[in-house]
C-alpha cells in the first residue's frame, strides 16, 4: 500500500493566539539547519523503519507539507524538501501532493514553485472572511487578499483548493459566521475544513480562556453552545451547496476528498518528518505508530522518537474512533471479519446504548455518528475504549453526573 | 510552707494583650528561670499555641518571691487558656485560684473575652488585680483603659498597676500587689483530702500527668488515691511542682499547687473539675463545679485521599490521648467515603484539631459544614439528641424541636454598632442588653442559636466591624425552634454530605444560594442534570447545568491520533467548599 508522507515545517511570521502547535515564530538560519536536518531524516528513513520494526513502502501517492507555514522557506528550501522526497520515494505521478498556505504570503515566485515541484493542492489558512476576526486572532491577511490569491492560484492550474475556518473566533457571531460560510461556498473551493476554536492550556488564546482574562479578545470569544451551532450551521449550509461532510471536521465535493487525511482515518501508513510528525506502518503483527518529539530543540537536539506497538485491542479501537470519524461510518461486518465476531458482540450493548442515546445510527450493519454524535463525539469514542487503557475508572460510566 | 506565705493566682487577658510576656518577666524577676534559660514566652509550648498567640493548655507554675516585708512568698501562677471554647476549663483553674491579674492593653481596652473571664473569677469570689499593660506605647491611653476597666467589668481601676511587660517597667510592683492584695489560700493540711484536677495531659514516657490544687488535706507520695466522679482508686506514684522545670516534692499541703503522677493511661480519666481525694478516709463529697464537659460543633472529617483513612483514625487517637474534650466515631458518606464524625468544644477547638491533624500528621482533609447537636422531642414522647444531619428523623416523627442558643458577649465601639446589630439580628438573636461601658464603647449581649454562630457570624462579625469587636459566648438555654434537613440532590440522588439542618425561615434562601453555586461546579455532563433542594419530598430550589453541547477534537495534526481523552474533574471538593463557603 503506497505511503503519505508529511513533512512538518514549525515556522510562521506570527504565531496566532488560538494556535497550540509547535509551531512558532524563529530566524531564518533556524531553517536552515531544520531542512538540513529533516532531509537527513528523509534519507535515513530506511534505518528508522527498521528500528522501528514497520514496514517500508517505497511507493507514496500522497505527501502533505504542513505546518505551521511552509511557504516563509526560501524557495531552495521548499525545492530541496521535494527533491530528496523525489530521491528516496517512489512518487506516483497521480499523487496528491498539498502544502498549507497563509493567505497573503503566496507571491508569484511561490506558485511557480509549487507548481514546478508538482504540488497540485493547497490548503488556505483562511479562518474567517470577517477581516475583524481574522486580525483578532493574530493573521496578517484580509478577505480581499484570500480570493486574490484562489484566483491566482487558479490561474496557475491549481484548483483543488482547501478554506480552513475557525468557529469560536473572537467577536464572531452567527452572523458573520453565515458570512464567512457563504462567501467560502461563493469562492468555489471544492474542499472546506471547519475547526472549532480549541481552547486548551497551549495557546496563549486557550490560557487566557481558562484564566477568564481578556487578553487576546478573550472576552469576545463566543460560548461553547454557539460555537457548537455555528459547527451544525456549516454541516448544513457547506451540505446545501454540495459541499459535502465527509469527516467530522472536512467537507468536499465529489471527488475531492483529501486523501492524505483519509489515510489516518482509514488505517493505512503514513510517515511524518521534521518536528511532532506522526508515522504509522504496518508490519506482521499488526503496525507500529511513532513521533519525533514535539518541540524544536529537542528535535533539533537529536532526541529520540516515541514509539508504540498497535496491537490487536489498539487495532479495534482504532478502527472506531478513526472509523467513526468518517461519515461513511464503520461497517460492524468488516469488524467482525478483521477481528472475530466475538469483539463486536461484546461492544454491542455500547453501540446499542448509543443508538438509544441518539449519538449513533445504525442502518443494518453500518454504524455512523449522527449530528450530535459528531459534537460529542469524543463522549462516544471514549466507550470504545478499554476501561483499563485509559488509566481511570471514570470512562467506564461517562453518562453519569460526576462521582458526587 | 505556711499557707499565710501561698498565692495561688491566674492571669486573665485577651490575646496579644501581653499575657504570656508578663509572665515570663514574672519568672524571671522571681530567678526561677534566668535570662539565658528563657524561651521567649516559656508558658506558650505547643507551636500552635505561638503561632496563634493564644494558650490551648493550662499551666501551673511555682515562684518564690520575697516581698518588701522581707517576708518570702510561695506563688503559684496558674495559667487558663484564653479562648471561649474552653471557658469551662478556665473556670476549674480560675476556682484554684484566689486573686487574678486583669490584664488590659493601654492602647485597646477591654475585650469581650477579657469580659467574660473576669466575671467568671468574681463569681468565683477572686481578688482582681487590674493591671493595665503596654504603657510604654504611643497609642496609650491609661484613663480611657481605667474608665473601661470599671464601666465593663466594674471594678474599682483606681489602684491599678501600670506596666510595660515588655520593657519590665512596673512589673516588682506587680508582685508586690500579688503579695499584698491577694489572699492566702484557706484549706487544712490535716482534713479529708479534696484536690481539684484542673488540667491533665498525655506525656509518652510518664503516662497521664495531671494538675491539681489541694483544697483540704494534704496529698502524698505513695498514698492510695479516689477520683470522686470517676471512681478510680490509684496509687501516687510522683509529686511535684513546675519551676517551671519539674520538681519532685513529697506532699503537697492544702493551698498548694503541683502534678501528680499516677499510672494512668488515659487522659479521659482525669476529667477536669474531678476531685481527688484519699481512698481509706475519702472527702464526705466532692468538690462543687464539676461538668462533663460536652462538644457542641459537630462536622465530618473525611481524607481527601480515600487511602489515608486508618492515618486519620491514628491521628484522631493520639489527639484524643491528650484532649478528651474532643469526640469522634466512625461515619461514612455516599460521596466521601469512610471518615469520621466528631464533636468540639466550638470553633476554634475545631480549628485547632483540623490544623493539627493537616501539620503535624500531613493529612489533607475534607470537612463538611459544622452543625450544632439538637433536642427532638418525638411524636411518641421520647427525646433523641441528633447532631449528624443524616440521623435526622422524618418530619412526622417530630413533635418538635429544641436547639442550643449562647449568650454572646459583644464589645465594639459604638460606629459599628448599627452594622453589628443588623447581624445579629439577621442571625435570630435576642437583645438582652445594650449599654456604654466607656463614651465610645458599646457591650451588647444577645441569645443567638449556635446554630448560626458556627455558620459565618465570626466572619461577619469581624467585617462588618472591620475587626473593631470582640466576641465572647456561652451556652444559656434551649430555643423551641422549627428546624429542618435542608437536602441537596443532583441529578436526583441526595448528596449526603451536603446535607444541613436550618431554620425553616431560611431554607429557602440557603437552598436557593447552594445550588445556585453547585450549578457552577459541577462540571457539563452528556446530559442535562438537575441540581435541587429538598425538604424532605419537597423540593424548594432547582437549577439546571445544561447538557454539554460539544467535545469533539476537530484536527489530527501531522497525522497525530493520540486519544486525547477529557476525563471528567472531579467536582466534589469544589462542590463541598460551596458547602463550606455559604456555611
Amino acid at each position: 500500500m503506497p505511503l503519505g508522507l508529511y513533512l512538518s515545517v514549525p515556522f510562521c511570521r506570527t504565531k496566532c493566539t488560538y494556535c497550540n502547535f509547535a509551531s512558532d515564530v524563529f530566524s531564518k538560519a533556524v531553517f536552515q539547519r531544520y531542512i538540513d536536518r529533516v532531509c537527513q531524516d528523509i534519507e535515513c528513513c530506511v534505518a528508522t523503519a527498521e528500528q522501528m520494526g514497520g514496514r517500508l513502502e517505497r511507493a507514496a501517492d500522497s505527501i502533505y507539507l504542513g505546518g505551521g507555514t511552509p511557504t516563509v522557506l526560501e524557495i531552495e528550501q521548499l525545492e530541496r524538501l521535494f527533491v530528496t522526497i523525489s530521491q528516496n520515494f517512489e512518487v506516483s505521478s497521480t499523487a496528491e501532493i498539498t502544502v498549507e498556505c497563509a493567505p497573503g504570503t503566496l507571491t508569484d515566485a511561490v506558485i511557480e514553485t509549487l507548481r514546478r515541484c508538482g504540488v497540485n493542492r493547497v490548503s488556505l489558512g483562511v479562518q474567517s472572511f470577517v477581516d475583524q476576526e481574522a486580525a483578532s486572532v493574530g493573521r496578517l491577511h484580509n478577505r480581499t487578499a484570500v480570493l486574490n490569491d484562489i484566483t491566482r492560484l487558479r490561474a496557475a492550474g491549481v484548483t483543488n483548493i482547501n478554506v480552513d475556518l475557525i468557529a469560536g473566533l473572537p467577536h464572531q457571531t452567527a452572523e458573520s459566521w453565515g458570512s464567512s460560510l457563504q462567501q467560502t461556498i461563493a469562492s468555489g473551493a471544492p474542499h472546506v475544513s471547519v475547526y472549532m476554536l480549541e481552547v486548551d492550556e497551549d495557546s496563549r488564546l486557550g490560557r487566557e480562556l481558562i484564566a477568564g482574562g481578556t487578553r487576546y479578545h478573550a472576552h469576545f470569544v463566543p460560548d461553547e453552545d454557539l460555537t457548537a451551532d455555528m459547527y451544525l450551521m456549516a454541516c448544513e449550509q457547506l451540505e446545501a451547496a454540495g459541499v459535502r461532510q465527509y469527516e467530522i471536521s472536512n467537507f468536499a465535493r465529489d471527488g475531492y476528498e483529501s486523501r492524505h487525511n483519509l489515510k489516518y482515518w482509514t488505517r493505512q501508513p503514513y510517515l511524518g518528518f521534521g518536528v511532532d510528525a506522526h508515522s504509522m506502518l504496518v508490519n506482521a503483527v499488526g503496525a507500529v505508530r511513532f513521533s519525533t518529539p514535539d518541540a524544536l530543540e529537542e528535535y533539533m537536539a537529536g532526541k529520540g522518537l516515541n514509539q508504540a506497538a498497535v496491537d490487536r485491542q489498539d487495532a479495534l479501537e482504532e478502527t472506531f474512533f478513526l472509523g467513526l470519524r468518517l461519515s461513511r461510518g464503520v461497517d460492524l461486518d468488516q469488524v467482525a471479519t478483521d477481528f472475530g465476531s466475538g469483539e463486536v458482540s461484546s461492544l454491542a450493548p455500547v453501540v446499542d446504548d448509543l443508538v438509544k442515546t441518539g449519538l449513533l445510527e445504525r442502518r443494518q450493519e453500518i454504524i455512523r455518528l449522527t449530528s450530535r454524535g459528531r459534537l460529542l463525539s469524543n463522549e462516544v469514542f471514549q466507550r470504545f475504549l478499554a476501561v483499563d487503557r485509559v488509566g481511570t475508572g471514570v470512562l467506564a460510566r461517562p453518562n453519569r453526573t460526576p462521582s458526587v | 510552707m505556711d499557707a499565710t506565705f501561698l498565692r495561688n493566682f491566674a492571669i486573665i487577658a485577651h490575646i496579644d494583650h501581653g499575657k504570656s510576656t508578663l509572665a515570663d518577666r514574672l519568672l524571671e524577676l522571681t530567678g526561677s528561670l534566668t535570662a539565658r534559660e528563657m524561651q521567649a514566652q516559656v508558658l506558650d509550648s505547643m507551636d500552635l499555641e505561638r503561632e496563634r498567640g493564644i494558650t490551648i493548655k493550662a499551666h501551673a507554675v511555682r515562684m518564690m518571691c520575697t516581698a518588701h516585708d522581707g517576708q518570702t512568698y510561695q506563688l503559684n501562677l496558674i495559667d487558663t487558656p484564653g479562648h471561649v471554647d474552653f471557658s469551662y476549663e478556665v473556670s476549674r483553674s480560675l476556682a484554684s485560684c484566689e486573686g487574678a491579674l486583669l490584664v488590659v492593653d493601654a492602647s485597646q481596652g477591654v475585650e469581650a473575652q477579657t469580659l467574660a473571664n473576669s466575671y467568671l473569677a468574681i463569681n468565683h469570689g477572686l481578688e482582681i488585680i487590674p493591671v493595665i499593660n503596654k504603657i510604654d506605647l504611643p497609642s496609650a491611653d491609661i484613663p480611657r483603659t481605667k474608665e473601661m476597666i470599671e464601666g465593663a467589668v466594674g471594678l474599682d481601676a483606681s489602684d491599678a498597676v501600670l506596666i510595660s511587660a515588655k520593657t519590665g517597667q512596673g512589673v516588682p510592683d506587680v508582685l508586690e500587689a500579688i503579695v499584698k492584695r491577694i489572699p492566702p489560700p484557706k484549706g487544712d493540711p490535716e482534713k479529708r483530702l479534696q484536690a481539684l484536677i484542673f488540667d491533665s495531659w498525655f506525656d509518652p514516657y510518664r503516662g497521664v500527668i495531671v494538675l491539681t490544687r489541694v483544697f483540704q488535706g494534704t496529698l502524698r507520695k505513695g498514698q492510695k488515691i479516689r477520683l470522686m466522679w470517676n471512681g478510680k482508686v490509684l496509687d501516687v506514684e510522683t509529686l511535684g511542682v513546675q519551676s517551671p522545670k519539674p520538681i519532685e516534692v513529697d506532699e503537697l499541703k492544702a493551698g498548694e499547687v503541683g502534678f501528680l503522677i499516677a499510672n494512668i493511661k488515659n487522659v479521659a480519666d482525669t476529667k477536669i473539675g474531678d476531685t481527688i481525694t484519699e481512698d481509706a478516709n475519702p472527702a464526705i463529697e466532692p468538690l462543687p463545679g464539676f461538668e462533663e464537659i460536652k462538644p457542641m460543633v459537630f462536622a465530618g472529617l473525611y481524607t481527601v485521599d480515600a487511602h489515608e483513612h486508618t492515618q486519620l483514625r491514628e491521628a484522631l487517637e493520639k489527639l484524643r490521648l491528650n484532649d478528651s474534650s474532643f469526640f469522634f466515631e466512625p461515619e461514612s458518606s455516599v460521596a466521601l467515603g469512610f471518615g469520621f464524625r466528631c464533636g468540639f468544644l466550638g470553633l476554634l477547638h475545631m480549628e485547632i484539631i483540623q490544623e493539627r491533624l493537616e501539620r503535624e500528621f500531613g493529612l489533607e482533609l475534607i470537612t463538611t459544614a459544622p452543625g450544632v447537636r439538637y433536642k427532638i422531642y418525638k411524636t411518641n414522647g421520647e427525646m433523641v439528641e441528633v447532631d449528624n444531619p443524616s440521623r435526622w428523623l422524618p418530619q412526622s416523627e417530630i413533635a418538635r424541636i429544641e436547639e442550643p442558643v449562647i449568650l454572646a458577649t459583644i464589645l465594639t465601639h459604638e460606629e459599628y454598632v448599627g452594622g453589628i446589630l443588623a447581624l445579629v439580628e439577621e442571625k435570630r438573636g435576642r437583645q438582652k442588653t445594650f449599654e456604654y461601658v466607656s463614651s465610645s464603647r458599646v457591650m451588647l449581649h444577645y441569645e443567638l442559636p449556635l446554630n448560626e454562630i458556627v455558620l459565618d457570624f465570626y466572619d461577619r462579625l469581624k467585617s462588618v466591624s472591620r475587626g473593631y469587636a470582640s466576641l465572647d459566648y456561652h451556652l444559656a438555654d434551649y430555643w423551641e425552634s422549627p428546624m429542618v434537613k435542608l437536602d441537596i440532590l443532583v441529578a436526583g440522588e441526595p448528596v449526603d454530605a451536603l446535607s444541613i439542618i436550618v431554620h425553616r425561615d431560611f431554607a429557602y434562601e440557603r437552598g436557593k444560594a447552594l445550588v445556585s453555586k453547585m450549578r457552577q461546579l459541577i462540571p457539563r455532563q452528556m446530559f442535562e442534570v438537575a441540581i435541587q433542594a429538598s425538604i424532605g419530598a419537597k423540593i424548594i430550589a432547582r437549577e439546571t447545568v445544561h447538557a454539554i453541547r460539544k467535545n469533539v477534537l476537530a484536527k489530527c495534526y501531522g497525522g497525530d491520533i493520540t486519544r486525547k481523552v477529557d476525563i471528567p474533574q472531579e467536582a466534589f471538593l469544589a462542590v463541598l467548599k460551596v458547602g463550606e463557603d455559604s456555611s
